[in-house]
């Protein structure tokens, strides 16, 4: 069967979020393509929706309104467990905390999205560890890392699965100017192998490596 | 890696409260542990040393039967005594096989040890099948038969002429010395019943005879003749599958409160894991959003927390077992001072059967502690994971 041209394909999309008695619009009818093997860019200030519209396209969130397709699948007829699926095996998420586990080694949390897939997680572990070249860090553990070398093992664990899409929120927003280009390097290699990169990013450098960019201002597309 | 590695996982992150939880756990294991081993022990105890009795039914002067039954069968001083003319009456009743006649006199040394003389005579080899003598029995005056212990803590060899502990001036010969029995024999001197009588100034006079019966089954209609029977008003018939059922019946109620009191504690070991695991999720919430949003369902996650509750209460019931097993002597002797009936032998018996069911008791406790924190768990939204949050 042939892939879809589109990654991610969003009509009309509209979250609100009930707060108190009022209710606030975090994102108002955006409607996006992003096509296969793109690198984009999710930029605005704070505020703007950024991380809501990553939520609702890493299928954590459904949409109040409107029509979602990630990777060929329609969101909205997904239940829960479909989400999950699709989470795991279409969908790897780089977080600006990094997200690791602190009692699990480097190779451990490389392993993770492969354990909840019933995959077997030292097939790819090698492979892996040298695209994200910390193949000397296997078997060290989070809080011995730097936070580049943290966002490396994050980026790592989001390719785990193959996925073919890659979500990744602030990746470079808790790391200095040098580590920080040394991860948009990395994403931007990532991209030339084939693999959709959606980021949500203040960074105007990463915004800039990025190949397009789509601006939000309170929760519409600029 | 695999699931049960990551759920060990957890237990590093804070050693302090799973080993606080597991040391819970433990404890109320132990306990439960400990009630299952005194419940065997106890009931196997009580039936070896009426067994080494050899008797199926005991008579004892007038009182409370139990107080003299404990005194047959652990040695001490009797308050009264029977006529020794009530033998012949006895060996005359319907179904008595053997009746043999014992005097029984108990010592206290200034350090509280006892030094039990028994006087008897040949008819009670009949009852004492399993008694293996090294030397003879005795059957000349002034000779005795000495137990495994008394003789090995005198160093008294047959053939040799000792004093006789606690009997000022009185010398005798070891006759024979009694291989262990591993009960009360062993720490028991045997003498002549005559010279038992002499030397306790208790002419004509025993504490207590033993009676074997041809038939067990000849149990009732024996009880009611000898209680029937001319001297039946002066004395106790005490048959000893009764007394057996009596002191078993009695610990019953006190092994109920035990059991409640054990059950009591394995609930609050219960609730404590639950709230341990309830605080680890609620800390953990924002880590257990990214293991859903990397695609963990909330099966997975349930499981998850299930798998480490359990864990932790397995270790603590492992623990448990270990520390019921290693605090046992501690255990029986403290409870020795307080039951009203100890056998001698160990009565806290080892038993990998109840040792796998109360590790397997502490695993279902898991199971369940685990139910609530796990369903809260699972219910967690990925969406946490990409919020706010601590690093990792």
């Amino acid at each position: 069967m042939s892939q879809p041209a589109s990654a991610i394909s969003a009509e009309g999309l509209t979250k609100t979020f009930q707060r108190g008695r009022e209710e606030v619009v975090a994102l108002d009818r955006v409607s996006i393509e992003i096509r296969r093997g793109e690198f984009v860019a999710i930029t605005g200030p704070s505020g703007a929706g950024k991380t809501t519209l990553l939520s609702l396209l890493g299928c954590m969130d459904t949409p109040t309104s409107g029509t979602l397709r990630v990777a060929g699948q329609e969101v909205q007829s997904l239940n829960e467990r479909g989400r999950t699926r699709l989470r795991r095996e279409k969908i790897g998420f780089v977080f600006q905390h990094f997200g690791l586990i602190p009692t699990l080694t480097v190779a451990e949390n490389i392993a993770l999205p492969a354990l909840f897939s019933g995959r077997n997680g030292k097939t790819r572990l090698d492979e892996l560890l040298e695209c994200v070249d910390l193949q000397h860090r296997c078997h060290h553990r989070p809080h011995q890392l730097s936070g580049g070398e943290m966002q490396r093992v994050a980026i790592a664990r989001a390719l785990a699965n193959d996925p073919q899409l890659v979500l990744a929120d602030e990746p470079t927003g808790n790391l200095d100017t040098k580590i920080g280009n040394s991860i948009i390097g990395l994403l931007q290699k990532l991209n030339r192998h084939g693999v959709t990169i959606v980021v949500v990013t203040h960074n105007a450098v990463l915004a800039d490596a990025a190949q397009r960019q789509i601006a939000l201002v309170d929760g519409r597309l600029k | 890696m695999n699931w049960f590695l990551f759920s060990t996982k957890e237990w590093r992150r804070r050693p302090l409260r799973t080993a606080i939880t597991a040391a819970g756990v433990a404890i109320a294991v132990a306990a439960v542990f400990s009630l299952l081993m005194f419940q065997d022990g106890y009931r196997q105890g009580l039936s070896r040393e009426i067994d080494r009795l050899g008797a199926h039914i005991l008579v004892v002067p007038k009182g409370c039967p139990y107080d003299a039954a404990s005194i047959a069968l652990h040695g001490a001083n009797w308050p009264c005594y029977l006529n020794s003319a009530y033998l012949a009456e006895i060996s005359r009743s319907v179904g008595v096989l053997s009746a043999a006649p014992a005097l029984m006199a108990a010592f206290n040394n200034a350090q509280g040890a006892a030094t039990v003389y028994v006087g008897i005579d040949d008819r009670m080899l009949a009852l004492k099948p399993g008694w293996r003598i090294d030397g003879s029995f005795p059957h000349g005056s002034g000779e005795i038969l000495a137990g495994a212990e008394v003789a090995r803590r005198h160093a008294w060899k047959v053939g040799g002429r000792v004093a006789l502990p606690e009997i000022p001036g009185r010398r005798a010969t070891v006759a024979g010395i009694l291989q262990p029995t591993q009960g009360a024999d062993d720490t028991f001197i045997y003498t002549r019943l005559e010279d038992a009588q002499q030397w306790f100034q208790h002419r004509g006079e025993l504490t207590h005879i033993l009676v074997r019966l041809r038939d067990a089954n000849l149990l009732e209609p024996t009880v009611l003749a000898l209680r029937g029977c001319t001297a039946g008003m002066d004395m106790n018939i005490v048959p000893l599958a009764h007394l057996f059922h009596t002191i078993q019946g009695l610990m019953n109620s006190t092994r109920v409160l035990l059991g409640c009191i054990a059950l009591i504690g394995l609930l609050i070991a219960g609730t404590g894991v639950s709230n341990a695991v309830l605080m680890s999720v609620t800390e953990r919430g924002r880590e257990i959003g990214i293991l859903r949003a990397l695609g963990a369902s909330r099966v997975q996650v349930f499981g998850l927390i299930w798998l480490e509750t359990i864990q932790v209460c397995v270790a603590g019931g492992v623990a448990g077992v270990l520390l019921a097993f290693f605090s046992s002597h501690a255990i029986e002797s403290w409870l020795r001072t307080r039951l009203p009936f100890a056998p001698t032998d160990s009565f806290l018996c080892w038993s990998w059967s109840w040792a796998v069911i109360s590790v397997a008791g502490a695993a279902i406790l898991g199971v369940v502690a685990a139910l609530l924190p796990a369903a809260r768990a699972a219910e967690l939204a990925p969406l946490e994971a990409i919020r706010e949050g601590a690093t990792p």
